[in-house]
């Protein structure tokens, strides 16, 4: 009876790989030319011709729009590379490949329109279809707690929102209040604004920054993010840190142009106060975490804190924190796509079983270590080179709180982070098991990653220092 | 009065389920929403243009009918639906009705100022689908909630000298059936693995 069942199964499972054998290939595809085209207009499009607008000004094609569709879809494609050289060896994978590609490729389009919003509200309900994609994606976890996790991440993130819709109120009132008619075209919004005073403009910059950040894993709005990284698939989990994460720095970005020379000081100590409670809270988690995933999440969440400080002090800072979050988006998968193949490995999230990982599993063992130190900042990784030149701009604007602040907390976590990850690489296997095979296919985006970390923190084509660089004077830079 | 009679419509439709309505009346409640916000829409548009027309139809076909349709659906399938949509309390009450006064000082002078009237309704809808989302552990109240805040959203966009543009409103209500798409199944696939836990522990004894 058992045999036939199982004979029954293995049947159900061959038709079905059979019907959906063409998904992730095409999924690659799609996602290679979405790839393309960043690429291509990348190339095609000096920076000197930007600002392009577009359907009715609603788009915009400029240095922040054009960059970060270079980044995310770069992760995009590695991330669908992944996931077909998964789904090759994964029953549960294969049956359920169609939505998932389907969500996905809704979750991309849909971001990739919001990173040319040249509306404030476009953008915002963007990022929120995003998330309505990502929930169903979350949901598809291993752990029976998914679904309340896939529901909490999408009520986090609707309160965030509407906490930013909140800030888009107060400034209407304003504006209002002023005679002044406000509109929230990126390009036309800064003529309603007021250098004066105005109590319920400053109330709607912290609603959108404190919305938004939020949406970014700054404290005290981290909560959804440890749990939602933990329990979503890896590829999920990917997708949200490196590329939902970045649309959302992105609106951040376009609040801090539209406020371009106006509430300096106000931006400045509100992103000061969540950068530093990140960072300690943080600093605090990782000391306290055994379980892989969790950590970088809470990774994520430090990452965050030094954003803020970062984007806090301004001008001399600036260029450091658009390459820190270019790279961080790319350690973020690197990061979570070895570990999802550990996962697979061994069943588990906690550290504990995993000790010796290297010997067991040599290539994702590598990988995940070069991925740990690019995280906590090492040469030759462009995280380095970027936490270097954030902290330099720290000590030039006189800020030595955030700067020992930071130091401190950076140095918590690389000794909490390698307490946790280095006896979980290189410490006696405590599972015996044969080595499994892994794939080229499953290598190739992670070292994809590794190469790009190591180019950004060596060696920087010129025209990609320049988007950089245009990137950061937007931002006040 | 030709807009501030609609919109303490919408105030009514908003606050009265809070106060004293169940959860399986509120897709009745969000679609009085709808129509108030719909009155307002036509109030605000003297002509029948391509906007209006669009407008009207999104919220007639969307607000009043599709969603609260879906989220009847869903309620049907929960034993959730006959509790308060906010528990009774003094405490509960009491923060309503103080955060209803504070969303009216978003406009000095709401009787007079029909656009301060406004952002003090939106306002108060935000700030009691905070106070549901805050006193209900239940998923599907904290559904209802953000239909609110989607429903304050819409309301917002009466606020502005140009109507939001197609692309816009498209997203809105691409968000708006989105949530309860997504919601009701997030809570119906809680239900049923709930049910199966249920129902294994009992095999089990």
């Amino acid at each position: 009876m058992t045999a036939t069942v199982s004979i029954v199964k293995n049947t159900a499972d061959e038709e079905c790989a059979a019907v959906t054998r063409w998904v992730s290939p095409a999924l690659v595809g799609v996602a290679f030319v979405m790839w393309l085209a960043a690429v291509g207009v990348f190339v095609t499009h000096p920076l000197s011709r930007l600002p392009l607008y577009f359907a009715n000004r609603y788009l915009v094609l400029d240095a922040t729009s054009m960059l970060f569709m270079l980044v995310t879809n770069t992760v995009f494609l590695g991330i669908c590379v992944y996931l077909y050289s998964r789904e090759r060896n994964t029953p549960a994978l294969t049956s359920d490949i169609r939505t998932r590609a389907a969500l996905m490729l809704m979750f991309m389009a849909v971001l990739n329109l919001g990173l040319m919003a040249n509306h404030l509200v476009l953008l915002w309900t963007l990022i929120e279809i995003s998330t309505l994609c990502a929930a169903p994606l979350v949901a598809r976890g291993e752990r029976s707690t998914s679904h309340g996790v896939a529901w909490r991440y999408m009520l986090y993130s609707a309160m965030t929102l509407a906490i930013t819709f909140l800030g888009f109120m107060c400034l209407t009132q304003s504006a209002h209040l002023r005679g002044v008619e406000v509109s929230f075209m990126v390009d036309q919004m800064g003529g309603a604004l007021t250098r004066q005073s105005d109590a319920w403009q400053r109330l709607g910059l912290s609603f959108m920054l404190f919305g938004l950040g939020g949406k970014l894993g700054l404290a005290p709005m981290y909560g959804w993010l440890p749990e939602t990284y933990e329990s979503a698939p890896t590829t999920t989990s990917a997708l949200l840190a490196s590329i939902q994460f970045n649309v959302s720095v992105v609106a951040v970005f376009r609040i801090l142009q539209i406020f371009h020379g106006f509430e300096a000081g106000f931006v400045s100590q509100e992103l000061l106060v969540m950068g530093y409670i990140s960072l300690v809270v943080a600093a605090i988690q990782i000391m306290a975490c055994n379980n892989y995933k969790r950590l970088i999440a809470y990774a994520c969440v430090s990452s965050s804190g030094v954003i803020a400080l970062g984007l806090s002090v301004g001008k001399a800072a600036a260029y450091g924190v658009v390459l820190y979050i270019v790279s961080n988006a790319f350690v973020k998968s690197l990061l979570f796509l070895t570990a999802g193949r550990m996962r697979a490995v061994y069943g588990t999230n906690e550290v504990g079983p995993l000790s010796g990982v290297i010997r067991t599993l040599p290539l994702s063992g590598f990988l995940f270590a070069i991925g740990i130190f690019a995280l906590l900042g090492f040469p030759p990784f462009a995280s380095f080179l970027a936490e270097m030149l954030i902290l330099s701009g720290i000590v030039q604007a006189g800020n030595l709180m955030a700067f020992t602040l930071m130091c401190v907390m950076l140095t918590i976590m690389f000794v909490a982070t390698g307490r946790t990850v280095f006896p979980m690489l290189w410490g006696l296997p405590k599972v015996r098991m044969a080595p499994p095979t892994e794939s080229w296919i499953t290598l190739l985006p992670k070292l994809g990653f590794v190469a790009v970390l190591v180019m950004l923190g060596t060696y920087t084509p010129d025209v990609f220092t320049n988007l950089l660089r245009a990137v950061a004077v937007s931002i006040g830079g | 009065m030709r807009i501030s009679l609609p919109l303490i419509a919408c105030l009514l439709a908003t606050v009265i389920p809070v106060f004293f309505g169940k959860l399986s009346v509120t897709p009745t409640w969000l679609s009085l929403q709808a129509l108030a916000l719909g009155w307002i829409t036509l109030n605000k548009n003297e002509a029948l243009d391509f906007h209006a027309l669009e407008a009207g139809l999104e919220i007639l076909i969307i607000r009043a009918w599709l969603v609260p349709h879906l989220l009847r659906r869903t309620l049907l399938s929960t034993r959730e639906a006959e509790l308060d949509v906010m528990p009774s309390n003094l405490f509960a009450w009491g923060a309503a009705v103080t955060l209803l006064i504070l969303a009216f000082q978003f406009g000095n002078g709401a009787r007079a100022d029909v656009r301060a009237l406004t952002l003090g309704v939106a306002a108060a809808t935000v700030t009691i689908a905070f106070l549901v989302l805050a006193t209900n552990r239940e998923p599907v109240a904290q559904l209802v909630a953000l239909l609110y805040m989607e429903n304050a959203l819409a309301l917002f966009e009466s606020l502005m000298p140009e109507p939001w543009p197609l692309p816009v409103h498209v997203a809105v209500s691409g968000v708006y059936v989105g949530t309860v798409v997504v919601g009701s199944w997030l809570i119906r696939s809680r239900h049923s693995s709930s049910l199966l836990a249920a129902q294994s522990r009992e095999d089990g004894r």
